[in-house]
């Protein structure tokens, strides 16, 4: 008997019930809450919601189209007086029509790149004073972007950056953390997706740790920008 | 440092709680806060009864069902080329990562918060190999270790003991020259960690669930130094308690958004991330990737009346309700599991010669049942400890059944019981004291300070009033009461 199979017969025998009854008894939930909490508001109540909560989460909140969104973008970098720029390795600058705002965007960004290795891309985003990176969903009722890893834009691309920036599609614009982990799970299982990491992230970092005292900007970026591309 | 922190008697540690007067202030001030916090984000949602019905449901099903989810937890860990450890004890779970660290010929290990790796006692084995570096990167975490691997008082805000000034002063010892903001001292411990972030090679995390049916992790976080660990060091460590699995994604995002809720009072934390091995194409993120999964007293729970402890989720809401706690904090209980889910989980994981106390530090008010968002019925679980701990002890229970027999036979006869309510005023009063009402008396009519025999424990640390005169007592206001209601009547 391996090491595994030893544990497993010992947590069975313990509690007095046999092994491998589950296919036989998946769990149904007693409720559909986590559907149908939100699921009767309009895209445009969905979008006042995402205002409102990512807004309470400490988040700067704009909107922009496409036509627009290049000059949005270059907002950020001066508000922010951003001396190095870090931008992921993706398709989505033909989709959001910024494929000529790249190539003129000051400061000159670095990518991050696949195949690059760890260490260049690392020390890419660890210098970075600000990072733009495409988000799948932005959650209403939470304030809360969501964005797998991929080649092109690594784990570390939305943590080590001082300042980050989002871009969001406003039709990606969804209810909840459910409708999010529907389509991750529908992906990765489809086999569509293939990503080691799922980052739902709500805001910039911050601790209670000091005396309950609310700190925003720990470990990771110290302020969030959400910029939500209307016609998108 | 072990499941237990101390080794003072109970009674001691309560006595060094007392004089404690921070810690007191801060636990009453942080319970506070995060009553209304917690009650204003579970009412936002809505429907919370139903949702603890769900959470419930989940963690019952994992905990029934167990083995079966673990083994399809490791299959799939195994299928993205990752590695699983089953560890009985916890000497199996710090020896099998210390061996792996020593293999590798680990430098600089980074940790993010997790309870589980201080129960198996992990950094001080690390650090037991010549030439290891170690940091714990959780912001409380950090100022624990750096104030000599201080005790945790909490299992959320693990220094809600210590000040801003007590804080700085353990910084200055790493060069820090600011003040006491709590804002400067966070932005020099982020500079601080970012450097050992950088170098290192191994990343230690806990699990807040593990999703059965894909193998990923699921961890959340405020800081976002969780996400750094599993993002830089080319070796991961997830060190999880056996319990701690979802059957899918599903699941784990219910109860992400419960804990948040109940932890913290936020909707969902700054960080909720769900990973494994790094894939093909990917440039960062753990290329070796084990997993450790504990049971270490755990499965003591399995098949008894205990089994619900196991549905826990560490939100650490019964702690913010609990009135025991508010008066002893974390320390009191001598475990790294303090509060009600403390008293109920220690003593399964290391028996009662160890944890026999905590049972009895409780006031079995049942706030802690009425706020697990899992249904846990903490309070009746530890009404259980009690009856095991009197069965299996051979406890001697004559003088308290003769008590309980004398207070039955004394509220159950009529005449008995008149002859108590008629004398208790005039018996009480030369132990009376009379005062004007301040914050500190709120019963001028007159309150007893010190009882005598068993009637003391009370008074040291409760009030008794003065029983009310016959003529004023509940039934002479109820006869009255009734007449005068009679008289409107025929009127």
């Amino acid at each position: 008997m391996t090491e595994r199979e030893a544990f497993l017969e010992g947590l069975a025998k313990k509690a007095g019930r046999p092994r491998h009854q589950l296919k036989d008894h998946p769990l149904v939930p007693v409720n559909d809450l986590p559907e149908t909490t939100l699921a009767d508001k309009s895209p445009a109540e969905l979008a006042a919601l995402a205002k409102t909560n990512s807004e309470a989460v400490h988040v700067t909140y704009q909107t922009t189209t496409t036509k627009d969104l290049p000059a949005a973008l270059d907002a950020f970098i001066q508000a922010k007086a951003a001396k190095t720029l870090l931008l992921p390795t993706t398709d989505a600058y033909q989709r959001f029509g910024l494929e000529d705002w790249r190539q003129q965007v000051q400061p000159t960004p670095t990518y991050w790149v696949p195949g690059a290795g760890r260490e260049a891309n690392l020390k890419a985003a660890a210098s970075a004073e600000a990072a733009i990176g495409f988000a799948d969903f932005l959650l209403a009722e939470s304030g809360t972007i969501t964005a797998a890893t991929t080649p092109g834009q690594g784990r570390a691309f939305h943590f080590l950056p001082t300042h980050y920036l989002a871009v969001i599609p406003a039709s990606r614009i969804v209810a909840r953390s459910r409708q999010a982990a529907d389509w991750y799970d529908r992906e990765i299982k489809a086999g569509r997706l293939q990503t080691s990491n799922i980052n739902f992230i709500t805001g910039p970092s911050n601790s209670g740790d000091i005396e309950m005292v609310l700190i925003v900007g720990v470990h990771g970026p110290l302020d969030m920008t959400y910029l939500v591309v209307e016609d998108q | 440092m072990t499941i237990k922190t101390s080794n003072e008697p109970f009674l001691t540690r309560l006595k060094e709680s007392e004089q404690d007067t921070f810690m007191q202030k801060a636990v009453a001030k942080a319970q506070d806060a995060q009553w209304d916090k917690r009650t204003a984000a579970r009412n936002e949602l809505g429907h919370w009864e139903q949702w603890r019905d769900l959470g419930e449901q989940i963690r019952q099903h994992v905990i029934r069902y167990l083995p079966d989810y673990l083994e399809e937890f490791a299959d799939n860990i195994e299928k993205h080329g990752g590695h699983v450890f089953f560890a009985k004890t916890d000497k199996e779970a710090s020896d099998f990562i210390k061996h792996l660290a020593e293999e590798k010929q680990v430098h600089h290990v980074v940790k993010s918060k997790s309870m589980v790796t201080t129960e198996i006692d992990l950094d001080k084995e690390l650090l037991k190999i010549p030439g290891l570096s170690l940091l714990e990167t959780d912001l409380a975490e950090f100022i624990l270790q750096e104030d000599d691997w201080d005790e945790p008082t909490h299992i959320v805000f693990p220094t809600l003991h210590k000040n801003r000034d007590q804080i700085r002063t353990i910084f200055q010892k790493l060069g820090y020259t600011g003040d006491n903001d709590p804002q400067h001292l966070a932005r020099f411990a982020r500079t601080y960690l970012r450097a050992s972030f950088l170098k290192a090679d191994m990343g230690i995390t806990g699990c807040n669930f593990g999703v059965a049916d894909s193998g990923l992790i699921n961890l959340v976080t405020n800081e976002g130094n969780a996400d750094l660990v599993m993002a830089i060091p080319k070796t991961q460590v997830v060190v999880m308690g056996m319990e701690r699995l979802v059957p899918s994604l599903k699941e784990a995002e219910v109860l992400d958004n419960m804990l948040a809720r109940s932890a913290v009072g936020q909707k969902l934390t700054s960080y909720c991330s769900f990973s494994t091995r790094q894939v093909s194409g990917e440039s960062d993120g753990p290329e070796d990737f084990y997993v450790v999964i504990v049971d270490n007293g755990r499965s003591n729970a399995l098949g008894t009346p205990f089994e619900p402890v196991l549905q826990c989720i560490r939100c650490g809401a019964c702690l913010n309700v609990c009135p025991v706690y508010r008066h002893i904090g974390g320390h009191g209980y001598g475990s790294i599991y303090p509060g009600p889910i403390g008293a109920v989980l220690s003593p399964v994981l290391r028996g009662y010669e160890q944890f026999g106390d905590l049972p009895f530090a409780s006031s079995l008010c049942g706030a802690c049942t009425e706020t697990c968002p899992v249904r846990i019925p903490l309070h009746e679980l530890l009404i259980k400890h009690r009856q095991v701990m009197m069965n299996k002890l051979h406890t001697d229970k004559s003088f308290n059944n003769v008590i309980m027999k004398g207070i039955g036979v004394a509220t159950s006869t009529p005449a008995m019981f008149r002859m108590a309510l008629t004398a208790d005023h005039v018996a009480m009063a030369p132990l009376t004291k009379h005062a004007p009402i301040t914050v500190e008396n709120e019963y001028p009519e007159g309150i007893i300070r010190k009882a005598p025999s068993m009637a003391k424990g009370w008074t040291d640390v409760r009030d008794l009033p003065e029983m009310p005169k016959h003529s004023e007592n509940f039934r002479s206001w109820f006869k009255q009461h009734h007449k005068e209601q009679e008289a409107k009547q025929d009127d």
